[in-house]
């Protein structure tokens, strides 16, 4: 099957740079129109929550780029994430919704629950991770 | 941005943000919460009517707001939900504590 068109972005791992994420789906939706409404919303999420985790987590101690390639196949919606932060210790078993009063620790658990697929891998100086969901039958 | 209307009562505030509530903006609807709770505004109402998307750092700025709401003794409530909003709150199971109101004036009221 042929490829569609990889959008990319890249840019510091700063809060401000979500913006840039956000922007970039905007795109591909605009030029993906068939994409289904609840499909991109629950896509973005997956992909944004992705994006802060790594700004929050892998950027630190020093300042880091990332790298995001989305994809639009027929039948799913790839994002590609890679950067050069330390590796990030993912346990996905444990991502599970906190208590209802806790102010953090839902993203993963956010991911998990709009994805099909959701992989992370370090290859030893960079971290890549991969976000997948199915395209609802329109 | 957050926009903040006191005009409804002097214990209330309204937050309104404005676009999209991520990492990017969470710092703000925590402070504006904090203010207002601070100025004995203890019953706040986030209109979500502006609101087109929100990820798990914005509900954690709101869930904090509720609770500094509860400790000064009043309360946190939200309104107008996009359909992102709502996908959020339901898929954190956070409805169950944070009961969506269809309205600034249904949230104020309690209905």
């Amino acid at each position: 099957m042929a490829t569609e068109t990889r959008h990319c972005v890249s840019g510091p791992a700063v809060p401000a740079s979500l913006d840039l994420v956000h922007t970039l789906l905007e795109a591909v939706w605009s030029e993906h129109p068939d994409v289904l409404p609840d499909d991109r919303m629950r896509f973005e999420l997956g992909v944004t929550e992705i994006a802060g985790n790594i700004i929050e987590h892998a950027a630190a101690p020093g300042p880091i780029d990332f790298r995001l390639a989305v994809e639009v196949f027929a039948d799913r919606l790839e994002a590609r994430f890679r950067d050069a932060g330390r590796r990030v210790d993912v346990d996905f078993d444990e991502a599970t919704m906190p208590d209802a009063m806790s102010e953090s620790g839902r993203g993963l658990a956010l991911v998990l629950a709009v994805v099909d697929e959701l992989s992370y891998r370090h290859d030893g100086s960079d971290n890549h991770w991969l976000v997948v969901r199915r395209r609802s039958p329109g | 941005m957050i926009e903040l209307d006191t005009s409804q009562a002097h214990d209330v505030a309204v937050l309104r943000p404005q676009g999209r509530l991520t990492m990017v903006h969470a710092g703000d609807l925590r402070a504006a919460v904090d203010q207002a709770v601070g100025d004995g505004r203890t019953h706040v109402v986030i209109d979500l009517g502006d609101c087109e998307f929100m990820d798990s750092s914005g509900l954690g700025a709101v869930v904090g707001g509720l609770k500094q709401a509860r400790q000064a003794g009043g309360d946190l409530r939200i309104a107008a939900l996009q359909p992102q909003v709502m996908t959020v709150l339901q898929l954190t199971n956070l409805d169950r504590v944070l009961r969506p109101y269809g309205s600034v004036p249904e949230a104020l009221r309690g209905d």
